[in-house]
């Protein structure tokens, strides 16, 4: 049972002052195992945060994030998952599905994890699952201005996991989740 | 003509002629109340000799020939510290075929077996293991009943094991009976994930008390704590040793124990220190020859562990230390009867160096002398302590009490830093002396 929570775009402090009051109070240390993050955070402060929440955290760099060491892409493993981690805002067209998955497949994971859209996806192919935890203080994107805060948290248990999407929409705090199984023997074939 | 023997034969006294009936009659004078008249045997010879007489009444500890009678077990045994040392000449042997002749009954007679384990148990076999169930009460006294009860207290424990150690994870898991979730479906599907109502409204995070989650995380602590305490056992044994695979199988045995325990007590929770006291017990269950016994040593120390702290839970309770069944009345009447024993220790003790019980003595109340004693001493401590009739509290007291008398003459030439070390690390004293001594204590 292991606790992983992925979020990013930030934009703090430029589009947004701080993460909703609502999800301060839920994210308290102790509970989390790792945090994988896509990146525009955008200051050491919001970093120095993330990691005392927990302090096995990931991150990649996005295009506003002001420490310039962030590396582009990542990719760990948890447990029978292999995780990758990218902005997003490298893949063009921005958040197009078979170009994300292109990116899965020469990562070779299980699971990508992308932002810079702002917008909550949770999508499967072939070659894995993509989820994009959407902005956790809903600050407005390239694209639209129209963003709900939003993060993931994943229950990563042996070949299962639950992913968590907490999405603040009018004030309320809503919890969704998505099961998925990994079966032993699926391999990303290219 | 039909010769009783007093207790003192088992070690090997033999008294020729008259002087022998005079410390009869001294003997059966200070007998206790419903004492038969003594009479001494006389011997031939020098020498430990036994003389067998199938109609005597013996406590048959060395021969094996004899048959087991009904005990004079109202005389006190008179050990002195010189022969203590006989005393463990008497074969373990002796004491085993007894105790298991006793055992084998179809109904054990739990008043002798008491008797018998207050002169220790012999090691090895699994003869220990059984006794200590018995006298907790684990074990009822109805041979028959064995079987049924065991199994069903050992498939209780896993279920308690079920029901209370899952992580929330696996948890959430059975419970999800929602037929939106069809994980199969998902793995073929291509294209959106669909977002699900959770069935419960829980979730990881969730920060309410009903919150499956939320009462995992706060577990947690007493999980750390439980963890680094049992990684402290007895870490020289390579049973507890963490080195070794069955060091690791056996120490998480003892977390599930132990947490499962605080679980269930959310009032006492887990106190440093239990991890001691549940040691001796797992590790006899565990060594038990009988192999379907060891296999469930776990189930079996569990429920051993609750009666045997069943008795001195009070002690760990914060706030009642300092209430008339905390451990503070606990220890004031641990001086008093050190007062009534010997009040010229006591008073160069307590009055004189200001030495308070609370200083030495809260350990050996609370953790049972586990921490006082060598392992195997440990042992036949508590063979004394479970067999004792009026609990093991009391005799808890009485040894404790003793502990402090047979240092008296280092303590009395001590000043209170003196005192404190030596009651703080007590010396090895032979163990039958000790219990000895805390026989012959006024109560």
């Amino acid at each position: 049972m292991v606790l992983v929570l992925a979020l990013g775009d930030l934009h703090i402090p430029h589009r947004a002052a701080e993460l909703p009051a609502k999800f301060k109070s839920m994210l308290v240390p102790g509970k989390i195992q790792h945090i994988i993050c896509t990146g525009n955070l955008c200051i050491k402060e919001v970093h120095d945060y993330l990691k005392s929440l927990c302090p096995d955290m990931h991150i990649t760099r996005g295009e506003y994030d002001e420490d310039s060491h962030y590396p582009e892409t990542k990719t760990l493993t948890i447990g029978q998952f292999k995780l990758g981690l990218c902005h997003g805002h490298q893949v063009i067209p921005w958040g197009d599905l078979d170009s994300l998955a292109m990116l899965q497949r020469q990562l070779d994971v299980d699971v990508l994890v992308t932002g810079h859209t702002h917008q909550f996806k949770a999508y499967k192919h072939e070659g894995g699952v993509v989820i994009n935890p959407g902005s956790a203080t809903g600050a407005y994107s390239s694209i639209t201005y129209d963003v709900n805060p939003s993060f993931v948290l994943m229950d990563i248990d042996a070949l299962r996991v639950v992913v968590y999407v907490y999405e603040l929409i009018d004030g309320e705090v809503k919890v969704d989740k998505i099961d998925f199984k990994k079966t032993a023997t699926t391999q990303p074939t290219h | 003509m039909s010769l009783k023997r007093t207790a003192l034969d088992r070690l090997g006294f033999f008294f020729i002629g008259s002087e022998a009936s005079k410390t009869s009659a001294s003997i059966s004078d200070s007998g206790p109340d419903g004492g038969e008249e003594l009479e001494m045997l006389q011997v031939v010879g020098f020498g430990p000799q036994i003389v067998r007489e199938v109609d005597m009444e013996i406590h048959g500890w060395y021969d094996t020939e004899l048959v087991f009678k009904t005990l004079d077990k109202t005389v006190p045994p008179m050990i002195t510290k010189e022969f203590s040392g006989l005393a463990s000449i008497e074969s373990n042997d002796g004491k085993w075929s007894n105790l298991e002749f006793e055992l084998s009954q179809k109904v054990i007679d739990l008043d002798r077996l008491q008797w018998m384990a207050n002169y220790g148990l012999p090691d090895g076999g699994g003869l220990r293991a059984t006794t200590w169930k018995l006298l907790l009460g684990y074990l009822p006294a109805a041979r028959d009943s064995w079987e049924a009860d065991l199994a069903n207290n050992r498939s209780k424990y896993f279920a308690l094991k079920e029901e209370e150690l899952l992580n929330p994870s696996t948890l959430t898991q059975r419970y999800e009976t929602s037929p939106s979730n069809k994980l199969e479906s998902v793995n073929d599907v291509i294209g959106f994930l669909r977002r699900n109502k959770i069935s419960t409204g829980d979730h990881p995070l969730s920060l309410s008390k009903a919150s499956v989650w939320h009462q995992f995380f706060e577990n947690t602590e007493i999980v750390e704590q439980i963890d680094r305490d049992v990684q402290r056992t007895h870490p020289s044994m390579k049973f507890f040793s963490g080195d070794s695979s069955v060091g690791q199988k056996n120490q998480m045995a003892m977390r599930s124990i132990l947490h499962l325990f605080a679980k269930l007590n959310p009032a006492i929770g887990y106190v440093q220190g239990m991890n001691e006291v549940l040691a001796p017990l797992f590790y006899i269950f565990s060594m038990d020859s009988d192999e379907k016994n060891a296999l469930h040593a776990e189930a079996d120390s569990y429920a051993c562990f609750v009666r045997l702290l069943s008795d001195s839970v009070d002690h760990f309770c914060k706030h009642l230390d300092n209430s008339s069944v905390g451990i503070m009345a606990t220890l004031s009447h641990f001086s008093q009867l050190i007062k009534l024993n010997d009040e010229e220790l006591w008073r160069h003790l307590e009055i004189f160096n200001k030495v308070n019980p609370q200083f030495y003595a809260f350990r050996w109340i609370t953790l049972l002398l586990t921490q006082e004693f060598e392992f195997h001493d440990v042992m036949r401590i508590w063979d004394s302590l479970l067999s004792n009739p009026l609990g093991i509290q009391e005799m808890l007291l009485r040894v404790c009490c003793a502990m402090v008398l047979c240092v008296k003459h280092e303590l009395l030439s001590g000043d209170f830093a003196e005192n404190l070390k030596l009651l703080q690390h007590y010396p090895p004293i032979d163990i039958e002396y000790i219990l000895h001594v805390s026989e012959e204590l006024i109560r």
